[in-house]
């Protein structure tokens, strides 16, 4: 039975960006994919983002941001999963990063970043990755 | 690498594409008979003459060049003063206005929802004192500044802030110029903003339009959005449709207030230059032309001024791409020279860094010196609207107008641009453009170079890999919890008895149903923030002061409400 189950993502956008596309677009092509996929919408706090992922037993967090905050707002949530025992959730990151975000975030355990225009393949085979 | 003649395609990097961006179906060749139901004078017209489909002035470029303008969206106000100064001593004089987006959804930097955005996408302007800073030793009644926030609350407030800043240094109010984007389609459509409902945003839209045309005769306060709509999945024809709908309602509201066309004078669209080269042209081109006939055959325009539409351009900031950053150079090269091409009145560039962070100050003097290479070495702009009479942009215009006059016709069917809004209905339209393209490019019929096609033709090499190291910076964590302790100090530091009255006349004409921008003035003189100006209007609603339902009403504005 666990084997036939599904992979469950929660994209989340933590803050007050407006930049929704690329979240949207993950969203889509997520469930094409037949993961099952819920999406936080925008202007969430790190600790709802937390609660929900812990609550829909979700096996990654997908942050989507376009703000160069993405190390910042992952920091949060990570502490609010701990928080929550749920540590064990996997966090990605999308959106606007540089070459330092990117090692920060690696540094922190979150792998699977990927800046705008990244080939959706790359972050499927990211997440299926996961669970190899 | 391989060169055996098994590796030779000379089909490789052949055209996958028929249409258009926006999937208009085109003939490889079109001639005079694609445009025999075209007469000149009604269709085209000389540049300078109704329904200036070729352009607004009689000599466009030579008289003037296009206003060159960015948006600043550095994190402190020292350097966006800093780099204002540089722009103005480049020859920009255009300034765009912006702010930190926790500031442009409404709420204060000390607002717990504020972290994680603060300091983003602009200054946290959270009152008076960041806007003298911001301006400081700026001319502030011979530049031109331009307002490109996300929240309708945005535009009532910080035209205030400007306003209060001219008048506290005694500069006349009346020598201000720009535009507010002041759209209450875009911000729930595209952004979902949180500060206020639809019926306060398009209510105070009409009091930032009204008092604006009263006391500011040369800012132009509405400036309906095509380019967020067109980044979130409209294609152009809807893009174009979307502008000319919320103008024409805004323009029947406006009536409503008693201001005729004439008086409100003209009209600015802020349109999307996009990858689609010949497209891109015949919308701007067709947009003059559609406001113009709206203008005079519906509103009833007698003066040439109020049948004419400017249009300001941002380029498409999500047709660049973080890989291979250096191909961003010839995307915005081409949508800049399809702005010139289309005749339009300003231009903001994005910035070929763009697609990795916020840009560096390089890349936007590059944008600079991309349109100085333009005008002085390759002669663009000595003669004005040079495509015009070319078989195929002549049938692309006037085929698009047939394909916009039908949208528009759908839009009025389903009771008006406020109401497809509402019923989600320009939501659907809109997610359905988007999936189309993504659906599209999945499937290699939207090649994207160095994305989903001629990836594997060289890894990067050091000059892209430099482009992705420059740019510039969000702020650090430290950075953040400064401005908050700065804020609250502030805020603790105003002259409650003074600001009170001013909080209270706010809280009163909004639920008078008199205008607020007055009010809204006078209180951002004494200290007023963002947050406590969207606070008091929708309690002045009777709706939650924090649109976030995060945080308390200060006792301050609880005493207000009580007396």
């Amino acid at each position: 039975m666990n084997n036939e189950r599904k992979i469950r993502v929660l994209i989340a956008k933590v803050g007050c960006d407006i930049h929704e596309r690329g979240a949207l677009t993950l969203l889509t092509s997520l469930r094409d994919e037949g993961m099952e996929v819920i999406y936080t919408g925008r202007y969430q706090t790190p600790a709802g983002v937390a609660h929900a992922a812990a609550s829909e037993d979700v096996d990654v967090i997908a942050l989507s941001d376009h703000t160069g905050s993405l190390p910042i707002i992952a920091e949060s949530v990570l502490a609010e999963l701990k928080k929550l025992g749920a540590e064990d959730i996997k966090v990605m990151a999308g959106g606007l990063l540089t070459l330092h975000d990117v090692k920060d975030l690696e540094k922190m355990g979150v792998t699977g970043n990927c800046g705008p225009g990244t080939p959706l393949e790359v972050i499927i085979n990211h997440i299926r990755g996961i669970f190899v | 690498m391989d060169t055996s003649e098994a590796k030779v395609d000379r089909m490789a990097g052949h055209m996958v594409r028929t249409a258009t961006q926006s999937s208009i179906e085109l003939k490889p060749i079109y001639n005079a008979d694609d445009i025999k139901h075209l007469f000149y004078e009604g269709d085209m017209g000389d540049p300078g003459t109704y329904p200036f489909t070729r352009g607004l002035y009689p000599e466009m470029y030579r008289n003037r060049l296009w206003l060159k303008s960015f948006i600043v969206s550095y994190a402190t106000a020292e350097e966006t003063n800093q780099a204002f100064r540089q722009y103005i001593d480049n020859g920009l004089t255009d300034l765009r206005l912006l702010c930190d987006l926790p500031t442009q959804s409404g709420i204060d930097p000390d607002h717990p929802s504020a972290w994680n955005s603060m300091m983003c996408g602009g200054v946290a302007t959270y009152a008076i004192n960041v806007y003298e800073k911001m301006l400081e030793g700026l001319p502030l009644g011979k530049a031109v500044f331009e307002f490109a926030h996300a929240g309708m609350s945005s535009f009532l407030y910080f035209y205030g802030l400007l306003v209060a800043v001219m008048e506290n240094k005694g500069v006349d109010i009346k020598k201000l110029r720009g535009n507010s984007i002041n759209d209450p389609i875009r911000t729930k459509l595209v952004y979902g903003c949180p500060d206020f409902p639809t019926k306060v945003d398009r209510r105070i839209c009409l009091d930032h339009i009204e008092y604006s045309v009263r006391n500011t005769p040369n800012w132009r306060p509405i400036a309906p959005n095509g380019v967020d709509p067109c980044q979130g999945g409209m294609d152009a024809i809807k893009e174009l449709g979307g502008c000319l709908a919320v103008a024409s309602q805004v323009m029947k509201d406006l009536s409503d207030r008693g201001i005729s066309i004439d008086e409100y004078g003209p009209m600015v669209f802020a349109l999307d230059a996009e990858s689609d080269f010949f497209e891109t042209i015949a919308k701007f081109r067709l947009a003059r032309k559609m406001w113009a006939k709206i203008a005079k055959e519906q509103f009833g325009a007698k003066t040439k001024r109020a049948m004419q539409l400017k249009i300001g351009i941002r380029t498409s900031g999500l047709s660049l791409t973080s890989q291979k950053p250096l191909n961003n150079a010839a995307r915005v090269t081409l949508q800049i020279l399809s702005c010139v091409l289309g005749g339009v009145n300003s231009l903001d560039a994005s910035s070929i860094d763009e697609a990795i962070g916020l840009p560096s100050l390089e890349a936007r003097i590059f944008n600079l010196d991309t349109q100085h290479v333009i005008t002085h070495e390759a002669n663009i702009p000595l003669v004005a609207d040079p495509l015009g009479g070319s078989y195929y942009v002549e049938w692309l215009t006037s085929h698009m107008e047939q394909e916009v006059n039908k949208y528009l016709a759908e839009i009025e069917a389903r009771g008006g641009v406020f109401s497809c809004l509402e019923s989600g209905w320009l939501n659907e339209v809109m997610e359905a453009g988007r999936l189309k393209v993504q659906r599209e490019k999945a499937e290699g019929k939207r090649l994207i170079v160095g994305v989903n096609a001629f990836r594997e033709e060289g890894e990067e090499g050091p000059i892209n890999s430099a482009i992705r190291d420059v740019a510039y910076k969000a702020p650090t964590v430290a950075a953040r919890g400064e401005k908050v302790a700065e804020v609250r100090a502030y805020k603790a530091n105003r002259d409650m008895r003074r600001l009170k009255p001013l909080l209270k006349e706010l809280y009163r004409a909004t639920k008078e149903g008199r205008n607020t921008q007055r009010a809204v003035i006078a209180a951002a003189k004494e200290g007023m923030t963002i947050g406590e100006c969207v606070g008091v209007i929708r309690v002045g609603y009777g709706i939650n002061y924090d649109p976030f339902r995060e945080i308390e009403m200060p006792d301050f504005v609880r005493e207000i409400v009580k007396e």
